[in-house]
């Protein structure tokens, strides 16, 4: 037996995992740093303690829908292309782009395969955007659009949208949020809007699609025109919790995990509390999916299961992070502390949810409110 | 006097010496703009002229709204940037000059994200007027996020490069006229207006055009500055439309129309000065 063989024996007998192959798992990112940051520092290291010869390797693409775009468009060439073993093995994408790729047959239906697949629940496990996407998503956390308040100079928040519209009248310039441009949460409100105005939530969320209804839009959006004179367009979502901070303006559409993050880094003053208004505002997930072809699709089904833990779910998504489950929350928000669960439902209470939560509409629906909004509003 | 030309095998190596560079220049950008601009005849497969109809009906506004912006930036930056250079020039302050040329080395995102603060309705400026006692503490400021904030910010940011370019052409302008100005009892701004500034008609020109197609094309300081909505300026239209809708037929158009006002400028250029 010649020195190299001798050789060649005692690595692989001393590598750790042997016998195994050396895994490096994908994970494409379509939020924030904070997102990317979990995977990273909480979820990738909790991975590897399990499986040691498994490397969780978290990359952001950037924010906004731009962001989970880029996912799209790779997966998409690499589909094109004809390719086997794609380079991502989990994106964690926007409803929107959930969607399209669901529809486009660029994922795999892992779901099944998961230890906990009877806690995803939820209307929008269900449908997004029109689509049927049963059995390819589980929200990572869930993330609820809600009006934030200064209590120093709002005794009374609104109830509803009608309140809320006659407060601006009476309070003009001290309501602000993001227009169309800045972040979901100004987009968020705005499809609320219509839904408000308009009162066909079902329409706009189930479909069909039938272009009549741009006139219905339109006025919807007309009056939203009317109601933005009196009202700060601010600059983007950390753009409004800045103007509330300084006071420039006393309420806000904001994300609810944002408001939470910013109180718990102590870049935001405490007082400031969401409220959910009826008819309600959407709640926008991100999904985690696995591309059809991903390379290494069995670790991404199990890594997915640990994100998808409901002690996970409880101690990193709701504990750490200040989002809702993304999981059936029955199962997750018996495990989490009585004070992290306070600062969760401050203003916002688990009833709330349940009744003002609403979903994005469908995908042709959402460009021409989004259209709509471009040409009369501005 | 007759120059030799060079011979053919020399000719033949400077001709290779040149293709790299210029494959470069045909990769990188020639074929891009090719595409964005087939593209931007292209919506749902067929050719027509529905991008532009879009963007004329969204972003008219804003075409106007950016030429606007960067002619009132231009201004801005020309009126503080010609009698800063021409005092340079004049007498010597290695103070103020080092002073100017520090935004060349602040990057843009910066520019707009320290703008966006300090002009803030309740922003570091107002903090230290109301500190001077020049204004009430309930005032607030409005043009932060207006045209107006903008401009001052984007001239802000181009004001050193300005200088640099104007205090080189003024500099090579000869002490002989500037003495025989002073005989004739000249002051500072006299010799600016007067001897400085026709002298260096040229160089000033490329300048504007420079900082104009500069500013044209700013993307981070109206990003960090601009409010979600009224006007925009073209980029930021442009950005949207891709990032938010992928409708890269629009952001085509949107690119064209750019392309169309930079080239506007630097056609002016080379007609008006370069002769």
């Amino acid at each position: 037996m010649g020195l190299a063989a001798v050789l060649v024996v005692l690595i692989a007998t001393t590598t750790p995992g042997y016998g195994q192959a050396r895994v490096t798992l994908q994970v494409a990112i379509a939020a924030d740093v904070n997102v990317v940051e979990v995977h990273r520092n909480f979820l990738g290291v909790a991975f590897s303690k399990n499986h040691p010869h498994v490397t969780v390797h978290a990359v952001g693409t950037g924010t906004g829908e731009a962001a989970s775009r880029a996912i799209y468009t790779k997966l998409k060439a690499q589909a094109d292309a004809g390719r086997r073993n794609w380079d991502i093995d989990v994106a964690l994408v926007s409803m929107r782009y959930a969607s399209q790729m669901v529809r486009e047959n660029l994922l795999y239906r892992y779901v099944p395969e998961l230890q906990f697949a009877p806690y995803v629940v939820g209307p929008d496990t269900v449908r997004a955007f029109g689509v049927d996407v049963k059995g390819y998503v589980v929200p990572m956390f869930k993330n609820q659009i809600a009006i934030a308040y200064n209590p120093r100079f709002v005794a009374q928040p609104p109830k509803t949208f009608a309140e809320l519209e006659a407060w601006v009248r009476a309070n003009p310039r001290r309501f602000g949020y993001n227009g169309i441009k800045g972040g979901v949460s100004g987009i968020g409100f705005v499809m609320a809007w219509v839904y408000y105005k308009t009162g066909r939530y079902e329409l706009f969320t189930q479909g069909p699609f039938d272009k009549a209804n741009d006139r219905i839009i339109r006025s919807a959006i007309e009056q939203l025109r009317d109601f933005n004179r009196n009202v700060v367009i601010t600059s983007g979502n950390a753009g409004t919790l800045d103007a509330l901070n300084r006071a420039e303006i006393w309420m806000g559409a904001v994300w609810v995990d944002q408001l939470v993050a910013w109180k718990n880094e102590g870049r935001m003053n405490p007082e400031i509390t969401p409220v959910l208004i009826a008819p309600g505002l959407p709640i926008y997930p991100l999904y985690l999916t696995v591309p059809r072809e991903a390379a290494n699709r069995d670790w991404a089904v199990k890594y997915i299961d640990l994100v998808a833990n409901p002690q996970i779910q409880a101690k990193v998504i709701v504990e750490q992070f200040g989002w809702y489950p993304g999981i059936d929350p029955n199962r997750v928000m018996p495990l989490v502390s009585p004070a992290a669960r306070a600062l969760l439902f401050k203003g916002v209470t688990p009833e709330d949810l349940a009744r003002y939560s609403q979903q994005m509409p469908i995908g042709e629906y959402y460009d021409a409110i989004l259209l709509a909004y471009e040409e009369i509003v501005r | 006097m007759r120059v030799p030309r060079a011979r053919p095998v020399e000719q033949l190596l400077w001709w290779m010496a040149a293709v790299p560079a210029t494959a470069v220049i045909v990769v990188g950008f020639g074929v891009p703009l090719l595409q964005s601009l087939a593209a931007s005849f292209v919506r749902d497969g067929r050719i027509t002229l529905a991008n532009y109809e879009l963007v004329y009906r969204l972003y008219g506004q804003d075409v106007v709204y950016t030429v606007l912006v960067a002619a009132a930036g231009l201004v801005l930056t020309f009126g503080a940037g010609i009698p800063l250079a021409g005092y340079l020039r004049l007498h010597a302050a290695p103070t103020v000059e080092f002073l100017l040329k520090i935004p060349l080395f602040v990057p843009f995102v910066v520019v707009g994200h320290a703008m966006r603060i300090f002009l803030a309705p309740r922003g570091t400026l107002l903090s230290v007027l109301h500190a001077l006692g020049l204004i009430s503490p309930d005032a607030s400021l409005g043009f932060g996020q207006t045209w107006l904030g903008l401009a001052i910010a984007l001239a802000w940011k181009h004001l050193a490069l300005i200088v640099l370019l104007l205090m080189g052409a003024f500099r090579a302008v000869d002490e002989s006229y500037l003495e025989a100005a002073r005989g004739f009892g000249a002051g500072t701004i006299r010799q600016i207006w007067a001897v400085l500034v026709p002298m260096s008609a040229s160089s000033l020109a490329l300048a504007a055009v420079l900082a104009l197609t500069s500013m044209l094309a700013s993307f981070s300081i109206p990003l960090m500055m601009s409010r979600g909505s009224g006007p925009q300026m073209l980029m930021i239209d442009l950005y949207y439309r891709f990032g938010q809708h992928g409708d890269f037929g629009v952001a085509s158009a949107l690119g064209v129309v750019s392309y169309l006002l930079a080239s506007g400028a630097a056609y002016y250029y080379l007609r008006t000065v370069s002769r």
